[in-house]
């Protein structure tokens, strides 16, 4: 683990301890309804400053806030061909899938892999200092597991080609 | 030293609630269109009533305590005053709100002859009875609200209204209805007070941003808190020439705040502990304690066994804990007093998304915290 | 008479921005501060780090000036060594530190070779004395560093 990933993550955790300051707040541009002000960016006065935290040139996590809702996005960190393409199929796989993990959205903003969408209805729901860690947690895990993926390819590789030179 | 209440066995949020006169009934909504009604015997509490007469999220709720009378407003655009009949059910009258976004905020006058609610409609409705129509008719305060007006407050002259809304700004405004009272002594914050005159604003921060989350006017009128969302905590003074005091917090945002003295302020929000705050002698507001005194919980032994268990189970070395360390495990977004007044509150309640009530007495945790003296 | 056309441009049109209730920024001072000016940020670091916090453009609308201030700021952030930040982060005031804070989250997002790692020990070290209160201002302040 190199030296900077332990402050990395906690800034990015005191920023999001932050940013996850939502409420219930219903438009006040359609009647009757209550949409993530972070997505329809109706009202300006509703919006936060986005911020950014990077480890570096690639790793880096955008946070935008608003009243009612937070959308958290991440760069991965993609060294070499094999990674990005790892990259981009495992994170595919995941926003195909993406009711089932609740707070991601399906589609990644401009730039970055992978996008949270966090509204208030979460975190009513759910303890807001677990969905922090989630969010963490997923970034500590997902450098792993794309080298882990990158190793199994490798190794799995190096088989194949042995067994094809064996013929000759 | 504290009371921790439940209602039922459901963990939905509070989302805010309210006391009848001698606190034995409390009203409180479940973060949904119904508002609950619940009888104290003791320590349990007995639903008595739902009023279930909105279609959308109750998001504010006043009880008179002299006239008996509820009133509610929710997301549905819509204001109810309730009042109990013969055998104690509470019926329903319609307001004329004459809004067109999400009603957000309500409250009965000192009076109890007239109620404010606040919208999304970027406006202020003034409501009082027509006896003539025999009807709940408003009146509008439009000018120069910008955004969703999230908070109120009466002065005690029956009168003055302060407004905190999501433009970031704060803003005393004249609620005489020259139909139902007469013309109103001067105060310090000014003399003209036609329905609607602005006598006072005040932009939250000279670094623009932070919406107003909550506003209380001081017991004895001449002093305006609030909390915005830029974790601050604000006191204006009309005897002092509108002088803003700002103080920059350590903590999370707040979202409710009362004066429990004439120079005390509990806030409480985000952070999920209330605050006291107190106004020192050449009126700069200090912090005083955090009401909130339970500590962390023993690690009781056994810690390596403890780590391998959580190693097994979730994959991770850490053993952070589920529970936070505070009574309220959510924010909490609603802070009334219980016991006293703004004067002289000695109990106040809490309420959050948590759905747990909570009742600190103000008496016991001053002499439970060392050189706490609540003035 | 109404002309039938197939265009559907109208559709597009924002009629919510002709509201005339709408929620506007108030004009900043258009004067304003000019920025720190190059000639007192040489010599000391601490000197420099207060020179530039206390004249930092938070609310000038030329974006020239910012990025100027900007890049002046993390040239002197960068410059204090890590030993020392936590007596210059002490030294400060709690207004310029929601000031600084505001330049380190800029200064993220232009990471360049190291500047990121030496600007979250910057982070952790403002953190401590500020609290979360100091980021929260960070999110919720409208002008911008």
């Amino acid at each position: 683990m190199s030296a900077t990933l332990r402050p990395y993550l906690t800034a990015v955790r005191h920023t999001l301890t932050a940013a996850m300051c939502l409420e219930n707040f219903s438009s006040q541009v359609v009647e009757r309804h209550n949409k993530p002000e972070v997505e329809v960016r109706s009202s300006k006065e509703l919006l936060m400053t986005p911020v950014v935290i990077s480890r570096n040139e690639k790793e880096k996590v955008f946070i935008e806030t608003s009243v009612n809702s937070v959308r958290i996005s991440i760069a991965v960190k993609q060294a070499d061909e094999i990674e990005k393409i790892l990259c981009k199929k495992f994170m595919r796989f995941m926003m195909m899938r993406a009711e089932n993990f609740v707070v991601l959205r399906r589609k990644p903003v401009e730039g970055y892999d992978i996008s949270f969408l966090i509204t208030n209805f979460h975190t009513e729901q759910m303890y807001k200092h677990k969905l922090v860690d989630f969010v963490i947690h997923f970034m500590e895990e997902i450098d792993k597991e794309v080298s882990e993926m990158k190793l199994a390819v490798n190794a799995r590789a190096r088989i194949v080609s042995e067994e094809f030179l064996k013929r000759f | 030293m504290t009371e921790q209440h439940k209602f039922g066995n459901v963990v939905n949020p509070i989302t805010c609630h309210a006391w009848n006169k001698d606190k034995t009934q409390i009203a409180l909504s479940p973060n949904n269109h119904e508002v609950h009604i619940y009888q104290r015997t003791g320590s349990e509490w007995k639903l008595i009533d739902i009023l279930n007469q909105h279609d959308l999220r109750v998001m504010g709720i006043d009880w008179g305590p002299n006239t008996n009378r509820i009133v509610t407003c929710a997301a549905d655009r819509n204001a109810y005053v309730w009042t109990p009949d013969k055998d104690k059910k509470w019926k329903p009258t319609l307001v004329l709100l004459r809004i067109n976004r999400a009603a957000t905020c309500v409250k009965w006058s000192p009076d109890e002859n007239k109620f404010a609610v606040g919208s999304g409609a970027r406006l202020i409705s003034v409501c009082y009875f027509e006896s003539e129509n025999d009807w709940w008719v408003s009146k509008h305060i439009k000018k120069p609200i910008r955004s969703t007006v999230t908070t109120l407050d009466w002065h005690p002259n029956n009168v003055l209204l302060v407004a905190g809304s999501t433009d970031f700004k704060v803003r005393i405004f004249s609620a005489y209805i020259k139909d139902i009272e007469k013309t109103p002594e001067p105060t310090p914050w000014g003399s003209k007070m036609p329905l609607g005159h602005l006598l006072a604003e005040f932009a939250n921060s000279n670094a623009g941003g932070g919406w107003v989350q909550s506003v209380s006017f001081s017991p004895d009128g001449n002093k305006v808190c609030w909390v915005a969302h830029d974790s601050t905590i604000n006191v204006a003074d009309a005897t002092k020439g509108n002088a803003v005091c700002k103080l920059r917090t350590e903590f999370l945002p707040f979202l409710s705040c009362t004066w429990i003295t004439n120079k005390s302020i509990v806030a409480a929000g985000h952070s999920c502990i209330p605050v006291l705050y107190s106004i020192g002698d050449n009126g700069q507001l200090v912090f005083a304690a955090k009401l909130d005194t339970s500590q962390k919980k023993e690690l009781g032994g056994l810690t390596a066994m403890r780590m391998f268990h959580s190693l097994d189970k979730q994959a991770r070395s850490e053993s952070s804990d589920t529970n936070l360390d505070s009574i309220h495990q959510n924010a909490i977004t609603c802070v009334c007093i219980y016991a006293g007044t703004k004067v002289n509150a000695s109990k106040i309640s809490t309420s959050g998304l948590d759905g747990q009530l909570v009742i600190w007495d103000l008496n016991s945790i001053e002499k439970a915290i060392q050189g706490l003296k609540i003035a | 008479m109404a002309k039938n056309t197939f265009s559907s441009a109208f559709r597009k049109i924002d009629v919510d921005q002709y509201c005339e209730d709408n929620f506007k920024e108030d004009d900043g001072d258009q004067g304003g501060p000019t920025g720190p000016d190059e000639a007192e940020v040489n010599g000391k670091h601490l000197d420099a780090l207060k020179a530039v916090l206390n004249n930092a453009p938070l609310g000038s609308k030329n974006q020239q000036i910012k990025d100027n201030a900007v890049n002046l700021t993390l040239r002197v952030l960068l410059s204090i060594k890590p030993s020392q930040i936590e007596d210059a982060v002490n030294s400060l005031s709690p207004d310029l530190i929601d000031v600084l804070m505001k330049y380190i989250y800029r200064g993220f997002e232009y990471p360049s070779e190291g500047s990121s790692g030496h600007l979250l020990v910057w982070h952790e070290k403002v953190y401590n004395v500020g609290g979360v209160g100091c980021i929260v201002r960070v999110l919720s302040d409208t002008r911008r560093a």
